[in-house]
């Protein structure tokens, strides 16, 4: 069992992933590998969509669990 | 011309059946002021799939179906810049919403003109804040109405031909159809347009995204072709790029109708999980941002666009729908982002009559009885819509993204009071306000001058402006601003040895 503060850590850890991706707009401002004639710059921030939810899914899980109603 | 008529047909069918179910629906549950507007339809009562599901269909406004690809298609890659907006804005909800609902549930707020009266003790400043969430919604329930607009643009002008008449009688009828449905649905969104609602436009989303698509696969490949610098983000933009992201991320709870969506939910937990999954519905956003990339590998549509349109961007999702779809799917697919802009729009409306009546007007002394109160608010939103109306004046319907982030620039100046309001404990209401006045007397400056002045505009095309770091947007200039003024005049207040207040006890 996280005690309160890891589990907030933790969470926020997982919440500032995503900032970190977005804001690194070098990593991802390039034209191949491309997917269907898509360029990397679109399905890659695309794809981080879905990745947000996951991290920002377990961040919600984490913080919730034991938590009374 | 005869799939003109199977089009109207369907959509004026559908939109009967709609209007219908809402108008029986108001009167199984009567509105209240004091209850909340319902966002999306009981949250209090649904599950967390449920609510995650229909909550979604709300993201998809005029914003996403004809503002974020309109621009795409003027102007280019930049505007990607809503898809890491759509991401980072649920962080920063799970972030501070969970937070203010349990506020609000501890201590009765409804809107974030209560939580500021309550936390600086200060109606003065709550009134600013509440005026200040009644005029940012102006520019955004515009783009609503540019919405609507384009969509009826697109039925009417192959009847007769005439774009200009085609377009103007759009408007009326837009403006009317807004009004008249605000007027009559009542206070709240009732629980059986919402659902009915959310379930046209997740088909109109998925059906388009997937027609469009097949049939149009190699077009990307296409429209790189032709437009080799929407491939990837010129370099020269890359501070344009984050601070548009990151701005309209903190901009976005920040809306009095976001805010008092996420207070009507039924617990903090619910209220983080639903948002935590709701980046997934930035992926359709990110589909429907990449037709105004395929409309250059459509021949057929861009020359429609072109040639009927005269290059207008808002309408280019209607018109790839139209070359792609059967008309009668068309017209289905019409309705969705019509009534994408309509709900919304009205919605918006109602959270700038729950402020005017409970942190406006009762803070002038004046105590209403309901009835009288009920009749302010919905005359209050059918002038608020009016007034919104000016916006679409002022912004071509290309550049309706501007409408938005607009809105944005007004309603990030009330960052400090509710944000920072809730986690910095010593806080001065003087230093809050000060800031707010620092924030939008700037941001109107620098929207202005960057507009007319630095790109010699004659119309208001863009929020971005020229900084030391390139152009930059416009709201991020103006929230530092009134941050260094918050935080000066917080160090004026210690200088002074004045204890600044602190939160009340039990906030």
């Amino acid at each position: 069992m996280l005690s309160m503060n890891n589990k907030y850590v933790i969470a926020g850890i997982l919440l500032i992933i995503p900032f970190i991706a977005y804001f690194a707009i070098p990593t991802y401002n390039r034209i191949n590998p491309q997917i269907g004639g898509l360029t990397f710059f679109y399905w890659y921030q695309t794809l981080w969509l879905a990745i947000s939810a996951v991290l920002f899914g377990t961040a919600a899980y984490i913080l919730d669990k034991g938590a009374k109603e | 011309m005869n799939g003109v008529y199977i089009e109207i047909t369907v959509f004026l069918v559908f939109f009967v059946i709609f209007v219908l179910v809402g108008f029986l629906a108001k009167n199984f549950r009567r509105g209240n002021l004091n209850q909340l507007p319902e966002w999306a339809l009981g949250g209090r009562r649904l599950g967390t799939f449920l609510v995650w599901f229909l909550v979604g269909a709300d993201l998809y406004t005029a914003y996403t179906f004809i503002a974020v690809p309109s621009s795409m298609y003027a102007v280019g890659s930049i505007h990607f810049f809503a898809v890491p907006y759509v991401s980072l804005a649920f962080a920063i909800a799970m972030l501070t919403m969970p937070k203010l609902w349990t506020l609000s549930k501890k201590r009765g707020y409804v809107t974030a003109g209560d939580f500021v009266s309550d936390r600086f003790n200060s109606n003065a400043l709550a009134m600013i804040i509440a005026l200040t969430g009644i005029v940012a919604e102006l520019p955004y329930i515009a783009l609503q109405i540019v919405g609507m607009r384009a969509i009826l643009t697109g039925m009417l002008t192959p009847l007769g031909g005439n774009v200009n008449l085609a377009s103007n009688i759009a408007l009326v009828l837009a403006i009317l159809v807004l009004i008249g449905f605000t007027y009559t649905s009542g206070l709240r969104g009732t629980s059986l347009t919402a659902v009915m609602k959310d379930l046209i436009i997740f088909t109109t989303v998925i059906v388009v995204i997937v027609t469009v698509f097949i049939a149009y696969h190699s077009a990307l490949h296409t429209a790189f072709t032709v437009k080799p610098v929407y491939a990837d983000l010129p370099t020269k933009f890359y501070n344009a790029y984050w601070t548009l992201f990151l701005m309209s991320a903190a901009a976005l709870y920040l809306y009095p109708h976001a805010i008092n969506g996420s207070l009507s939910s039924m617990s903090a937990q619910k209220l983080r999980l639903s948002t935590a999954l709701l980046p997934i519905y930035g992926i359709g956003l990110a589909f429907l941002a990449l037709f105004g990339l395929i409309i250059y590998g459509v021949p057929a549509a861009e020359h429609v666009l072109k040639i009927t349109y005269a290059n207008n961007g808002a309408m280019v999702v209607p018109t790839l729908i139209a070359s792609v779809t059967p008309s009668w799917f068309t017209g289905f697919a019409f309705l969705g982002i019509f009534i994408g802009g309509l709900v919304p729009a009205a919605i918006m409306s109602m959270a700038q009559a729950t402020l005017l009546t409970r942190n406006v007007i009762r803070y002038l002394g004046r105590e209403l009885e309901e009835k009288r109160e009920t009749f302010i608010a919905k005359v209050s939103m059918i002038f608020f819509q009016l007034l919104a109306l000016a916006f679409v004046f002022i912004v071509p319907g290309t550049y309706s993204i501007s409408l938005q982030l607009i809105g944005g620039i007004i309603i990030l100046q009330t960052l400090p009071a509710v944000f920072l309001g809730m986690y910095v404990k010593r806080l001065e209401k003087y230093a809050v306000a000060a800031g707010w006045l620092a924030g939008i007397v700037s941001g109107v400056y620098f929207e202005v001058y960057s507009n007319f002045v630095y790109f010699k505009y004659t119309i208001i095309k863009t929020t971005l402006m020229p900084s030391s770091l390139g152009l930059i947007f416009v709201g991020f200039m103006a929230l530092v601003i009134n941050l260094v003024v918050v935080a000066v005049v917080e160090g004026v207040v210690y200088a002074l040895h004045k204890q600044p207040k602190v939160l009340p006890e039990n906030i």
